[in-house]
């Protein structure tokens, strides 16, 4: 399995068939490029374009005499002028900020149990519990959110499960506080006061809001059926015998875990976070389908407000300013999460590294976590 | 040694027992919801089995929505998407994989690089081109773009570097051309990568969401997601309706879950194409 | 040969993205266009549910067979955002709500055909809904209904907790008594949606509001007054929102018997009657505060676009629906109070069980409504939600901040 079959194109036809491959090549590679290229090279450019102007979403924001370029002023408006534009934008990655911290790693090591319980040799019906698993990974995410608004609804399913064990449930799409005030006194007045990006130092330490915690449950629960499926395509990697010779030497299973699966998997664990990184940072569906719900604002995201800006607001400018800040953030995210797990790179676990982001991406894509790994549609 | 071992595995099979409930567990209970009345779903709506058995808000969704349309488009848009993209993204993966042209290199790079922009990102100024084409609220401006993705020639790419060069040396011999041996001598042996990538293409059109709310707005053209979406996040003062909402779900994921179930060794093989293709 | 194979598998590639382009066209809107003689209208709606949506239904009707054109009524999930995402899509419906809250911010994009003072009945309508739908003292568009808030009451639950008729609030102390008498078990006194046009009405109640001529007056006394009243109601228990009774809406939430008492406006009978029918109810004006009575008007106007090829036929329409007897028509469905005077004396002869929504129209003001207020409102409502524990002064303190730099970037 190890080395990966690159078989080269055939060298022997240099001569006449060149010039046939070459256009032929073109051709074949014709329509993608013409699909890829103005779908999603030239709106890159288009929307840098916008995002230093002052159009306002009329007529076309090309050759059109109304349209000022107004330089860094939409980047201005979302990092350094007192606005409610900026508060909106600081609230966003806010929500957004703990929103990865906890769908991140819950989904990876939930992810990771699923796949190391379900690998078991001496399991039974392995096919039962991995198509439980990975089931909620196929289905759309207009429907499961419609689901979850029926379970976390006030007298829904899960307040009525919780009255059970004697739990009060909160009321989950209508309670913005934020779990980490629920366990903190109230702060002093300095803590109040408009912080960065307009947003309090007390209103960033907030935490996920309960409703929030609804919409990291459900991408914890629609994600790690798929990160399951590449972490069982590692775990086959390694083979039984390796860990069998681990447990012969004496180490418990759970030793045995964290010394040798959790290292030989890395390869894999290094797709699941970046994939589930850039995943996270996209949310947007479920975001879009709760903007009514009174907890809305605890909810909202970089990726939904462009869209509100856009579409409610009128301000194209800000939207593609946001767009980009959020591109950057993604950028440096996955730099940085790279850095942290650096190998030593050799080219060979590039390219394999590469595919398997490719094949979790296209599985992750038609997912209800649509989005996440790439620009991928 | 093995004591231990045998409790593990009991203790294991418990663990995934509640696990798997917990995951099964929405599912069945959005089934059971969606024939209730509006009433039982709000005062019992943990009961599996409805009381008043009523089929009120699959009618109702039938008769005062426009679901069937929706799906029409939905099964257009998949459909049409899926056709074309794998036809693409296998003739582009083939280009990259066997024939060897001037550009080659620059084409690939270009293609991991677009694998790298996230398309959240790209929602809006996706907006702003289809609006600057004329596509805006029509069926090419949802469609086109969604013809050819990097992910999925990628896939391709990869599996027919694994497919040995030699196969199509009989057929050049004999005179084929460029496009006939991709036809049909490679593109055949490809079989299971095109099956991948066939389920993968249809999922993702028939869940795309994010897509359909940016390039259209006329009500004929919603497609289930946005469709059912605007019955999710609810129209004003028509109050929760949950079994309406709950029969959308279930209706709206039976064709991915057949495709599921019938493809299911596939979907969830996962040697082939992954680490080994 | 070689290549004409492959040209031709190329050149089907190509082929079948112009197909696929040329067959879209949405079937509605701008894109259409073109054929011409079978032009047909498209009407964007935000509907309080199904009575309107029907009773808008059949009047387009009723008008399509008038005229010979069609037309297809859009309910909206968001009538703004769909409304915004028409424009930047241009290709805006044909006919819309225009709401009362984002009139300023259209017209001052220009994005409103003026035609409303070429209408025949342009001097029917009540003065204050005229200046409403005024941009730069030119009538755009005309005023569709309008709208007051009323105080909701079950009176099966009212008789139920011992209440007369002379228990009927008048002031804020009897609505807080009646609210108590009226919590019991699954039920609470009173429920209202948590925004500010409903909270509004406590705060000109006070003697206070956002708004004085051209000062922004948000966190005065009077309204800091206001919420901490709401306040002690949350408290004590008597007041929660829907959304904490598992309701979309007060009148869901009044409907199902979580709420013995709701402020909603009239469209709440139609909804009643539609989802509900059992509900026995009444209406009462909404109680006096420190300062005497308040309350708001809501309206919506027939918005029509700028510049659009089919002004003309929408305006035609627009002519048809706000005639009286169109209007009374619409009032019987669900409930709304025509905009002409003359309807409305009509209105109030025939639905005397409405009548302190029309005696509620002597007094009541329009919410705030400037150019770029609504985002403001919007951020404002999202911290009602937790009103109970937050601190009054401090909550209109940023209103007004954020208020007052919203209404200078209107003033230009």
């Amino acid at each position: 399995m190890g080395a990966t079959s690159t078989a080269p194109a055939p060298r022997t036809r240099r001569g006449s068939a060149r010039g046939g491959e070459t256009a032929a090549g073109w051709l074949f590679t014709l329509p993608a490029i013409l699909i890829i290229g103005v779908f999603l090279v030239a709106p890159i450019a288009l929307a840098l374009w916008v995002s230093f102007t002052d159009w306002n979403g009329r007529n076309s924001p090309l050759f059109n005499d109304n349209v000022e370029v107004v330089g860094l002023d939409n980047y201005a408006a979302i990092t350094t002028d007192d606005s409610l534009t900026r508060e909106l934008f600081g609230r966003s990655i806010r929500n957004n900020v703990y929103y990865v911290l906890f769908v991140v790693p819950l989904q990876t090591a939930l992810a990771l149990f699923l796949a190391v319980q379900v690998n078991r040799r001496l399991l039974r019906g392995k096919g039962f519990f991995r198509t439980a698993f990975y089931f909620p990974s196929v289905t759309s995410s207009i429907a499961i959110t419609g689901v979850f608004l029926f379970l976390f609804a006030s007298t829904g399913v899960v307040n009525r499960v919780l009255a059970l064990m004697s739990v009060e449930g909160p009321n989950w799409f209508a309670d913005p506080r934020g779990i980490i005030h629920l366990l903190l006194p109230q702060p002093p007045a300095s803590w109040l006061e408009p912080g960065f990006l307009g947003v309090s130092a007390w209103e960033w330490i907030a935490g996920p809001s309960i409703a929030q915690c609804v919409l990291i449950l459900l991408a914890v629960f629609t994600t790690s059926g798929t990160f399951m499926l590449l972490f069982l395509a590692g775990l086959q990697n390694i083979g039984p015998e390796i860990r069998e010779a681990a447990l012969m030497d004496g180490a418990g299973p759970i030793r045995s875990f964290f010394s040798i699966t959790v290292p030989m998997l890395k390869p894999t664990l290094f797709t699941v976070l970046t994939l589930g990184l850039i995943g996270t940072w996209q949310v947007f569906d479920q975001v879009y389908l709760t903007r009514g719900t009174p907890a809305a604002s605890t909810l909202t995201s970089p990726a939904y407000l462009a869209f509100q800006q856009a579409f409610t607001d009128n301000e194209p400018g800000i939207a593609a300013a946001i767009a980009f800040v959020l591109f950057l953030i993604i950028i440096a995210m996955t730099l940085i999460q790279r850095w942290v797990l650096a190998d030593r790179d050799e080219p060979r676990n590039r390219r394999r590294e590469r595919r398997r982001l490719a094949e979790g991406a296209a599985r992750l894509q038609v997912g209800p976590t649509a989005g996440a790994g790439g620009g991928l549609t | 040694m093995k004591e231990r071992v045998t409790g593990g595995l009991i203790t294991g099979y418990v663990v995934l027992v509640v696990l798997a409930l917990l995951y099964i567990y929405p599912f069945v209970i959005a089934v059971s919801g969606s024939f209730k009345t509006d009433q039982e779903a709000n005062a019992d709506p943990m009961a599996l089995i409805p009381e008043t058995f009523t089929f009120a808000a699959y009618e109702r969704l039938f008769t005062g929505t426009d679901l069937p349309l929706w799906a029409t488009n939905s099964f257009v848009v998949t459909i049409v998407v899926t056709v074309f993209r794998v036809f693409f993204d296998s003739l582009a993966g083939y280009a990259l994989s066997r024939l060897r042209f001037r550009g080659r290199n620059t084409v690939f790079a270009l293609f991991i690089a677009v694998l790298a922009v996230p398309s959240v990102v790209l929602m809006i100024p996706r907006f702003l081109v289809i609006k600057e084409l004329g596509l805006y609220d029509t069926y090419g401006g949802m469609i086109i773009p969604l013809l050819a993705d990097a992910a999925g020639i990628f896939i391709m790419k990869q599996f027919f570097d694994s497919i040995p060069a030699s196969i199509e040396e009989a057929a050049r011999i004999d005179g084929a051309g460029v496009f006939r041996t991709f036809w049909s001598v490679t593109l055949p042996m490809a079989a299971p990568a095109l099956i991948t990538l066939t389920i993968l293409s249809f999922q993702g059109s028939w869940n795309e969401f994010a897509h359909f709310v940016i390039s259209r707005q006329s009500p004929d053209l919603h497609t289930l997601t946005t469709g059912v979406g605007t019955l999710v996040s609810g129209q004003l003062g028509s109050g929760t309706q949950f079994p309406l909402k709950l029969a959308a779900a279930v209706l709206m994921t039976i064709p991915v879950a057949i495709m599921f179930f019938v493809f299911q060794k596939r979907i969830m093989s996962t040697t082939e194409g992954g680490e080994k293709g | 040969m070689k290549h004409s194979k492959m040209s031709a598998a190329a050149l089907a590639g190509v082929l079948a993205l112009a197909l696929a382009s040329c067959s879209g066209g949405g079937g509605t809107g701008a894109t259409d266009e073109p054929e011409g003689s079978a032009e047909s209208l498209t009407m964007l709606i935000g509907s309080s549910g199904d009575a309107e949506t029907q009773a808008v239904q059949a009047a387009a009707d009723a008008w399509t067979e008038e005229s010979g054109v069609p037309v297809e009524v859009v309910v909206a999930s968001n009538l703004n955002q769909e409304l915004a995402q028409g424009f930047a899509g241009d290709s805006a419906p044909d006919l819309f709500y225009m709401g009362w809250d984002q009139f300023q911010t259209y017209a001052s994009d220009d994005y409103l055909e003026p035609y409303a003072m070429d209408l025949e009945n342009a001097g029917d309508f009540y003065p204050a809904l005229v200046d409403a739908f005024s941009f730069e003292d030119e009538f755009v568009c005309a005023p569709k209904d309008f709208s007051t808030l009323g105080l909701v009451i079950n009176t099966d639950l009212w008789a139920a907790a011992g209440l007369t008729d002379a228990d009927i609030p008048t002031d804020w102390e009897s609505l807080q008594s009646a609210a108590q008498r009226l919590t019991s078990g699954e039920t609470v006194g009173l429920s209202m949606g948590p925004e500010y046009q409903r909270l509004g009405v406590f705060m000109q109640q006070a003697g206070g509001g956002l708004m004085d001529g051209d000062t922004v007056t948000a966190n005065s006394p009077e309204n800091v007054e206001a919420l901490e009243y709401v306040q002690g109601l949350l408290e004590a228990g008597v007041l929660k929102w829907p959304a904490d009774l598992g309701a979309g809406w007060g009148g869901e939430a009044f409907g199902r018997g979580s709420a013995a008492m709701v402020i909603e406006g009239p469209w709440i009978r139609g909804a009643l009657e539609n989802d509900y029918p059992d509900v026995q109810f009444q209406v009462a004006e909404l109680p006096s505060g420190p300062d005497g009575p308040g309350t708001f008007t809501f309206s919506n106007c027939w918005g029509i676009p700028e510049g659009q090829d089919t002004a003309e036929t929408a305006q035609d329409l627009v002519a048809f629906l706000t005639s009286d007897e169109q209007q009374l028509q619409f009032s019987e469905a669900f409930g709304v109070i025509p905009s002409t005077e003359s309807a409305a004396a009509t209105y109030a002869e025939t639905y005397p069980e409405n009548a302190a929504f029309v005696t509620g129209a002597d007094y009541a003001i329009s919410p705030v409504a400037f150019a770029g207020a609504s985002e403001v409102v919007t951020e404002f409502n999202t911290k009602i939600t937790t009103l109970q524990s937050a601190d009054a002064q401090a909550l209109l303190d940023e209103l007004q901040s954020q208020l007052e730099s919203a209404y200078e970037a209107s003033q230009g």
